[in-house]
């Protein structure tokens, strides 16, 4: 049992450690290429400085006023040598080249192509620097040796992208164009810039100050490219002949995410003949083309060591782990199992209703953990018990405002209805009469309507006080939103308003009160009309389910959905209240959902409301279905 | 064809007179059930003959419509009763069809309300 857990321990943990050394040295690898960017920015910037300060000379600028080559061709030189600058130039205004470093005098011929940097910068008129593709015929111009250096043959590399070129004959630059004013006027563009291609200086530096020439058996550690296009054109990876890798390729794979897709890539990668842990970025152009990359990388086997070192020692240690476990385990067991034991006693007390049972001191172990959140569940039970209890007394609060109410509306009612019968028959009367003038018709047809008025609201309210019993019978409850459906048909079809009822197919049949409930749907489905648009559509549809917050009974659900001006947040809390209404006077009564909670509830269900301002709402009735036993 | 009508309010009682006269009824008033077995009893009203029908209401103050009822149908079986009331619970309507009324109506009515009620209990009961 120990072996295996040993065992598997050991496998678990070289996983992590392994995984963990990876993701440090990626990590690093990570920083290492931001500080090799650093480094060849850097020398970008460095030109661009040296370049700023030359053209500031005065003497430099009246040189160049009067084309004063013989001046202007030993200051390039002087500036060249100071930065070591592979090239060097000064640009006409009209786009000539006017002068270069190491050529003689009058040695530059017409026509000859300049150099883009300073073409750009020229078009631009103002400063560029960066890095930039120079063509051979350029760098011919430039230099002939220039040429032959970025001339370079490309070896065959496995994984590679394939090309169909031979040689590099372009090189990679990283040049700095300023343009020289005098008195707002352009008077040309003095440029120059290093050629990356062949070149070990940025490469080299990168090793010597990244990763401090780090040697691990043999070799260094550190190695950086860069490339141009896939092609290594300037690099410290060397070859198994202890050659620079300069010619060989990236693989396709870094190449689509780098150079294509233009992401960095950090990653284990094969580099010319060894496994290396690897970061390339892309490398952009003056005109923000991807042309090259930038790459450092480390040697995996230095991480491998580190792992092999770690697993070893993580072995010794699980060894001895193992033993010490076995030993204290034997001495802990007792004090473990205690508050173990302790908590079932306390579930089982839990189980029997008490919420508030002792569940003995905390441990400092693992255990502690378990009985605290043991404790934090205890205190949420609790919490849920009590708010239980309120919403009960809530509800009970307002049956009992429901009930007062209801007293008070049953009396009122039969006060007004005797007047109101006297009201009613007189105005009729009267307006049977053949006798009397438009005028006087039109003012009693005016006292019936508002009587009318009020007849239905005395009646609203009697429906509200009725606290009859249910005359239960067994009933469809599919049938019996077809017949009422029947009823508002035609109500809803004045208003432009489409039923569409799904009713659910084998629902059980309940007993219930037709008539109230009938009265119950009638209410939610006017409402409904009442809310919606012409064009808008009610949709009622019915079905089992269970509802949690009742024990989890299963019932019968009956769904009425508008898609009507539905219910602001504020006012769903006082929709169940009785002369609750938004409807203009004479309109609602406010007691419709009122009376059809108190129907349902007394068929032991609830109704339940969902609503979006603008969208519609939708009430659904729950009902139990009755247990068996009954 | 005389009617009695039974009601402790007399707006409601003038109310019936007024519609049940316009259809040519001969209506007899009485304010409480009290007052109405007494008109009943007294054998030389000269009315009692005719008297087709009992409109009466259920809540009046001492003896109430359901009293007066169950008094008057021991008597005469056969004599129609329509009952109106203010405050129709399911309640007392099924238990005022269960004690024999003919007919219920609710309170307020209009005079067309009224007069079918009426018309349709003569009719059903042949006279
Ligand atoms: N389907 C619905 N869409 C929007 N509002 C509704 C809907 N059903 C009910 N209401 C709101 O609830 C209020 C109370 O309804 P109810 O109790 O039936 O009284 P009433 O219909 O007489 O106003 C209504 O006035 C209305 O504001
Ligand atoms: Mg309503």
């Amino acid at each position: 049992m120990s072996l295996l857990v040993g065992g598997l321990s050991l496998v678990v943990g070289g996983q992590l450690i392994y995984r963990a050394v990876l993701n440090e040295a990626v990590s690093r690898i990570r920083l290492d290429l931001n500080a090799a960017r650093e480094i060849y920015l850097n020398r970008e910037k460095h030109i661009n400085v040296a370049l700023n300060v030359t053209k500031l000379d005065e003497d430099f600028k009246s040189a160049l006023i009067n084309l004063d080559v013989n001046f202007l061709i030993p200051r390039l030189e002087d500036v060249a040598h100071e930065i070591d600058l592979d090239f060097a130039g000064i640009i006409t205004r009209s786009g000539m080249t006017l002068c270069r470093m190491g050529s003689l005098p009058g040695s530059v011929k017409k026509n000859e192509l300049i150099n883009p940097i300073a073409h750009l910068a020229l078009k631009l008129r103002t400063m560029v620097s960066g890095t930039v593709v120079i063509e051979q015929d350029i760098l011919l111009a430039e230099n002939p040796e220039l040429a032959e250096r970025a001339r370079i043959q490309l070896l065959p590399t496995p994984r590679a992208a394939p090309r169909t070129e031979k040689e590099e004959t372009s090189g990679m630059a990283i040049a700095s164009a300023v343009p020289i004013f005098e008195d707002n006027r352009l008077l040309g563009v003095l440029y120059g810039g290093i050629l990356l291609s062949r070149s070990k200086e940025i490469v080299d530096r990168v090793r010597e100050t990244v990763f401090q020439r780090e040697i691990y058996r043999g070799r260094s550690i550190g190695t950086a490219t860069i490339f141009f296009k896939d092609l290594r054109i300037s690099t410290n990876v060397f070859t198994p002949e202890g050659q620079r890798a300069i010619g060989t390729r990236v693989s396709e794979e870094v190449k689509d995410k780098v150079l294509d897709e233009g992401e960095r890539w950090t990653d284990r990668a094969f580099v010319v003949n060894d496994w290396y842990i690897t970061a390339y970025e892309p490398i952009e152009d003056i005109l923000g083309r991807r042309v090259g990359m930038l790459y450092v990388g480390v040697l995996e086997a230095k991480y491998v060591d580190i792992r092999r070192h770690a697993l070893s020692v993580f072995f010794l240690i699980t060894a001895a782990g193992l033993i010490t476990a076995a030993f204290l385990g034997y001495i802990l067991g007792y004090r473990i199992l205690k508050p173990i034991h302790q908590l079932i006693s306390v579930s089982n007390k839990v189980s029997q209703g008490d919420l508030s049972p002792e569940i003995g001191p905390i441990s400092k172990s693992e255990i502690g953990v378990l009985q605290k959140t043991f404790g934090e569940m205890l205190s949420s039970l609790r919490e849920r018990d009590r708010r239980q209890k309120a919403e009960s007394e809530n509800r009970l609060l307002q049956s009992e405002k429901q009930a007062s109410v209801g007293r008070l509306a049953a009396g009122v009612a039969h006060e007004i209805n005797n007047p109101l019968t006297g009201v009613l028959t007189f105005t009729h009367m009267l307006l049977r009469r053949k006798d009397i003038d438009e005028e006087m018709r039109s003012d009693l047809e005016t006292i019936a309507h508002s009587t009318e008025r009020v007849r239905k609201i005395v009646k609203g309210l009697l429906d509200f006080s009725r606290q009859t019993k249910i005359e239960a019978e067994l009933t469809d409850v599919n049938k019996l939103i077809q017949e009422t459906i029947a009823l508002v048909e035609n109500q809803a079809l004045v208003r432009g308003v489409l039923f569409c009822f799904d009713p659910a197919e084998g629902l059980p049949l309940r007993t219930l009160d037709r008539s109230q409930f009938q009265s119950v749907l009638m209410n939610i489905i006017i409402n409904a009309i009442d809310a919606t648009e012409a064009g808008g559509h009610i949709n009622l549809s019915t079905g089992l389910s269970v509802w949690t917050n009742h024990v989890s009974k299963k019932g019968i659900e009956i769904v009425v959905s508008d898609t009507g001006c539905g219910i602001p947040p504020e006012n769903l809390d006082d929709l169940f209240d009785p002369f609750f209404s938004t409807k203009e006077v004479g309109r609602g009564t406010g007691l419709g959902l009122s009376v059809s909670l108190g129907i349902v509830e007394r068929h032991g269900g609830t109704i339940r409301v969902q609503s979006k301002v603008g969208r519609g709402s939708t009430f659904i009735i729950w009902l139990p279905l009755e247990e068996k036993a009954e | 064809m005389n009617i009695l009508v039974v009601d402790d309010d007399q707006i409601v009682l003038e109310s019936c007179k007024r519609i049940l006269e316009s259809e040519g009824f001969s209506v007899t008033l009485s304010p409480s059930a009290k007052d109405a077995l007494k008109k009943l009893d007294t054998s030389e009203d000269p009315n009692r003959e005719n008297l087709k029908l009992l409109l009466v209401d259920v809540k009046m103050p001492e003896y109430d419509g359901l009293y007066l009822m169950t008094k008057v149908l021991k008597k005469w079986p056969d004599l129609p009763i329509v009952v109106m009331s203010g405050y129709p619970t399911q309640d007392t309507i099924s238990d005022v069809v269960k004690k024999g009324a003919a007919y219920f109506i609710a309170k307020p009515f209009t005079p067309d309300e009224l007069l079918r009620a009426v018309n349709r209990v003569i009719k059903k009961e042949g006279l």
